[in-house]
């Protein structure tokens, strides 16, 4: 114990981000500060090289705002989002609470956690097809089994409804991440410390009662990881709804991020509307995250201040104690 | 170990870090980019070989050049070939060439192709800059031409806004009606060709009343009404887009009316092009037998044919009742090139050489690869005259007998760069409309205010 | 009384089981057809898309596909060095990033924290442009550096190792290791990292999967035959639009599917067993 004892480890929080904070400037930084500046630029069409800026700065943006597409985008990733996020986010808890149940435990609970994932390991693209071959019309698996159990008499041309093409792609979504936010979850709950549970199970608390009240609260923070990621993910949805139907019927499954998509790298290459929309869109997201985060009260930081505290106190004492020891 | 993993990035991470800070400027890029080049041409130096880039969305083109180096010695001994293929369907093909196509340097495409959905941005459109002008590339383009009897409507797509052809295909894409035999024959007691498209055509007109002499015997005339569709469109007077502005032209608008009459009479299985059902009518899996299909001579010979099942030998190809063409691909030679003799070599080889060493003359009696391949028509009407069409699948019946023709009635002046969009936001509503889900005006109100907001083009 | 428990517990156990064999048909499914469409020929696979009973044509699509200049040795190798290093490097940094902002109290910690969260608000699809414009320009196109590199700085990785980090991870541990005399670099990588294994795992897999089946980047940044990873293999496969061979397509899809499922179960103990508690007790 040769080194200075009061040291400020302050620095280190520097050092470790460093690695971060360099390749993001690179990678991501400029590509993003590069699309935010071009939301206020003249710059599409392929193969332009110059650009200039507007004299109204906010021109894109108004027209995006009077965009009826763009209303329409946003209206339906609402509407898509709400329904696959509400049941996912409820599934997985529900799994969570079946599966980390210290009282009625699962049989084969390894075995349903490893398969409930595996919807996320295939490709959107294969995923996009085949939930278009089993809703295809006249004929198709779907259709058939309806028919043989007497439920319809003629074929229904499900992916021509606007309400059913947007139901599908919730219960896609739902069905491709319930897993991920399950694993996430359990992954939160062991990391909790088993004597918490230990304690609660000598007081004789009830499985719903463990959950509520041990579970839960302790899962908070990665409970607010869940909910922001699969909010923001949910809102910026392109996969699924890109290739499965390409945003129709009609533009029923149109998400904003197919949208900025098609503005940007079809017809005419509106670069500078794409990137508007992806500015509006990141401030749309951004208050929602706020709520969110004012709603869930992080209250994560006052406790790191509270234990750096404590643990500070501590230093202290040991080390008093050692000066008097020696 | 780990220790050793983040000093190497922190290395690599401080060259990027340089290599971005030098190339704000632009004249360091380029200068680095013909370094690059020279770079590449001493690297070479010990093989002696130029390397030619050649970029394609499928491995048809690239696997043609393999053959001509295979053929010719000569050329092989002094040039090799850099292939970079790229599938549309992921939307990629064309992001990828731009940006090559648009920074230049050693890598840059010497060739490349362009597909009937997407050419015109590369003949007309945004990216026309970057296509050379066949005569550049050593080509006597007009006199070629016309000993080829190329189709006009091949010319007009690939002809850029000088005036100058700067791409040509390979394949000759004009439409026609592929029917069944037997179910001309119970209909109508004949199945010949002549005959039938006597029928069915010239004419919407003529193509209903024959659809309603079917139906009276049970039989549906077209799958779906995406079958229809490529006729409508190729039919029309006017392009989707006329001085900046959205153009719907009557022809094109017709097709609302075109597809609900299917719909209404039950003319049709009501399938989706492309789809299981769609392909199910092939061979008599549908709903109700369907009678026939629109397309050009690769519909027959990568799609029906081998999806014809028990009906194989049972088809038979005539004259349309709307001349149209359907797909294709054009070869073009990049403006920036350093080796244009080259590339003008394998290009007249692709698309203007009527020899029985030419591609097409290969291509049309399916020996490129060894005999027995697949025959398909070819953009050269004085090659596919010396061609033998005859198809098994076609009762015998030479197809280059109603191809030839077909491709005289092709429109190439209706077409845009915007069409591959457009079309499919038509083709939506057309849907919406027939499956009742919303009146005609709508339909039209929603298309129009689709255009607007997608597109950088006018609508009234 | 107790009756009723036992029976009440009978009762969950009922619901449970159904539900969880419900959603595990919905997993097997697609796989299921996707290996049986491996197993069937382009005609059959056309008439009806989904058969749950395999085919005889498996040889075949076999040939198709090597028969194109489909290399499933070279898409499988370099998928892996993509993969692997973009895995390795994320789990890493995303932890050490996170032991900074959760460990350590500096000025800059919160705004620092913020600003990778509003870093994820961003609709990716186009800083694509930018991105790969920038690539162009410093030359880094048929370079497997553009994909793994960037893979340092991954910011929903981060969010989630502080967070587990907060909820798991005891400062009293690193106290003591400073006591003991130990570096900082040390602690966290001796100490902290062990702790924070359930979360590396469950990320290790979300990025390893995510970085393998991503195609739009390497489409855009590989034109290199050589350097083409599988989901670039498989989607040239169905570029073919006249002639798709769909047997063949599947049978890619699959092949492209399995390394994913043996990484994937091989991590898989970690999330099943729970090692995460060994740090924390002792």
């Amino acid at each position: 114990m040769k080194q200075k004892r009061n040291v400020s480890y302050a620095k280190y929080g520097y050092i470790f981000s460093l690695p971060f904070i360099i390749v993001f400037a690179i990678f991501s930084l400029y590509p993003i500060i590069y699309t935010g500046v071009i939301g206020f630029t003249d710059y599409k069409g392929l193969g332009t090289t110059t650009w200039h800026f507007l004299d109204e700065p906010f021109k894109n943006f108004v027209t995006i705002l009077n965009n009826g597409s763009f209303r329409q985008a946003l209206k339906n990733t609402f509407i898509i989002w709400t329904l696959n996020f509400i049941p996912q986010i409820l599934m997985a808890l529900l799994l969570t609470a079946w599966f980390t149940s210290r009282r009625n435990k699962v049989r084969g609970k390894g075995f349903f956690k490893v398969l409930f994932y595996m919807p996320n390991i295939i490709t959107a693209a294969s995923i996009a097809i085949l939930f278009y071959a089993l809703f295809s019309y006249p004929v198709g698996p779907v259709n058939s089994l309806l028919m043989q159990f007497g439920i319809i008499d003629k074929p229904v041309y499900f992916l021509v409804s606007k309400a059913n093409a947007r139901a599908i792609v919730a219960f896609i979504q739902f069905w491709m991440w319930y897993g991920y936010t399950m694993l996430i979850l359990t992954s939160g709950v062991m990391g909790i410390n088993p004597e918490i549970y230990e304690a609660a199970e000598i007081d004789g608390t009830s499985g719903i009662q463990t959950f509520f009240y041990i579970t839960l609260p302790n899962l908070k923070t990665i409970l607010l990881y869940v909910l922001i990621t699969s909010m923001i993910g949910g809102l910026n949805m392109f996969d699924i709804p890109k290739l499965f139907m390409q945003g129709g019927p009609d533009n029923s499954t149109l998400t904003t991020s197919v949208f900025i998509y098609n503005q940007a790298f079809s017809g005419s290459y509106l670069y500078n509307r794409a990137a508007a929309a992806s500015m509006i869109m990141f401030v749309i997201i951004a208050i929602f995250s706020g709520i969110l985060f004012y709603v869930m009260r992080d209250k994560s930081e006052i406790e790191i201040k509270k234990e750096a505290k404590r643990a500070k106190k501590e230093r202290m004492r040991l080390l008093e104690e050692q000066e008097a020891a020696q | 170990m780990r220790k050793l993993i983040s000093l190497l990035l922190v290395v690599l991470m401080v060259f990027s870090l340089a290599a971005c800070g030098s190339s704000n400027n632009d004249t360091t890029t380029t200068a680095a980019a013909e370094t690059n080049v020279t770079e590449a041409t001493t690297s070479s130096g010990s093989t002696e070989k130029t390397v030619l880039n050649v970029w394609s969305f499928t491995e048809e083109v690239p696997g043609m050049i393999t053959k001509y180096l295979e053929t010719h010695p000569d050329f092989a001994a002094k040039y090799e070939i850099k292939t970079t293929v790229i599938a549309t369907t992921d939307g990629a093909y064309q992001p990828a060439l731009d940006q090559a196509l648009a920074s230049g340097g050693a890598d840059a495409p010497d060739l490349f192709t362009a597909e009937a959905a997407f050419v015109l941005k590369y003949t007309q459109g945004d990216a026309s800059q970057y296509a050379a002008p066949y005569k550049d590339l050593g080509i006597d383009v007009d006199n070629a031409i016309k000993a080829a009897d190329i189709a006009q409507y091949t010319i007009d797509i690939g002809t850029n806004p000088n005036g100058d052809v700067v791409g040509l295909g390979y394949q000759a894409t004009g439409g026609a009606f592929i029917y069944r035999r037997s179910i001309a024959k119970d209909t109508w007691g004949t199945d010949d060709p002549a005959e039938i498209a006597k029928i069915i055509g010239p004419g919407w007109d003529k193509f209903y009343s024959a659809a309603a002499d079917l139906k009276a015997k049970g039989y549906g005339i077209v799958s779906g009404d995406g079958d229809i569709w490529h006729a409508v469109e190729n039919s029309s007077d006017t392009p989707w887009v006329v001085d900046g502005k959205l153009n719907i032209d009557p022809k094109r608008e017709a097709f609302l009316d075109l597809s609900m009459k299917l719909k209404e009479n039950d003319y049709h299985n009501d399938t989706q092009d492309w789809q299981d059902a769609w392909f199910a009518d092939m061979k008599d899996a549908g709903a109700k037998k369907i009678f026939g299909y629109f397309g050009p001579a690769w519909m027959i010979n990568y799609v029906i044919a081998g999806n014809s099942g028990d009906t194989f030998g049972d088809w038979a190809v005539c004259e349309p009742p709307i001349g149209f063409f359907w797909g294709g691909t054009w070869v073009l030679g990049s403006a920036s090139s350093d080796n244009k003799d080259a590339v003008g070599e394998l290009i007249n080889w692709i698309t203007l050489d009527t020899t029985e060493q030419g591609l097409q003359y290969m291509w049309a009696n399916g020996t490129l690869n060894g005999e027995g391949g697949t025959k398909d028509a070819v953009a050269s009407g004085t090659v596919m005259s010396m061609s033998n069409g005859e198809l098994e699948f076609l009762g015998g019946q030479n197809m280059f007998d109603v191809f030839i023709p077909a491709n005289q009635f092709a429109n190439g002046k209706n077409l845009t760069q915007y069409d591959e969009t457009i079309n499919t936001y038509w083709r939506d509503q057309v849907r919406a409309y027939t499956s009742g889900s919303k009146s005609r005006e709508d339909a039209i109100k929603d298309f129009k205010q689709m255009v607007a907001d997608n597109l950088d083009i006018e609508v009234e | 009384m107790k009756q009723r428990s036992k029976s009440k517990s009978i009762l969950f156990k009922v619901v449970v089981y159904s539900v969880c064999l419900l959603l595990a048909i919905l997993s097997v499914l697609p796989f299921w057809v996707m290996f049986v469409n491996a197993t069937r020929d382009t005609y059959q696979i056309q008439q009806t898309a989904l058969s749950l009973i395999p085919s005889t044509h498996l040889m075949d699509n076999i040939k198709i596909l090597l028969g194109k200049t489909f290399d499933p040795m070279k898409g499988l190798t370099n998928s892996m060095i993509v993969s692997v290093s973009s895995t390795l490097l994320t789990i890493y940094f995303s932890a050490l990033t996170a032991y900074a902002l959760v460990a350590y109290n500096w000025k800059l910690r919160s705004p620092f924290f913020t600003f990778i969260l509003a870093v994820m608000m961003i609709p990716a699809q186009v800083s694509v442009i930018g991105f790969y414009q920038f690539m162009y320009k410093i030359g880094m196109t048929n370079n497997f550096l553009a994909l793994i590199l960037p893979s340092v700085a991954a910011p929903a990785a981060v969010f989630f190792m502080r967070q587990f980090m907060l909820a798991s991870l005891p400062l009293e541990l690193i106290e003591a290791s400073r006591i003991d005399g130990a570096s900082e670099f040390y602690t966290f990588n001796k100490i902290v990292l062990p702790i924070m294994k359930p979360a590396m795992a469950t990320q290790a897999i979300f990025t390893f999967v995510s970085s393998w089946n991503s195609l739009f980047l390497p489409l855009v940044l590989l034109t290199d035959n050589d350097k083409y990873t599988m989901p670039i293999m498989v989607s040239l496969l169905r570029g073919d639009i006249y002639k798709t061979e769909y047997g063949a397509v599947y049978l890619g899809l699959a092949l492209t599917v399995l390394p994913l499922f043996i990484a994937y179960f091989l991590l898989s103990r970690y999330i099943i067993e729970g090692v995460a508690l060994g740090g924390v007790k002792g």
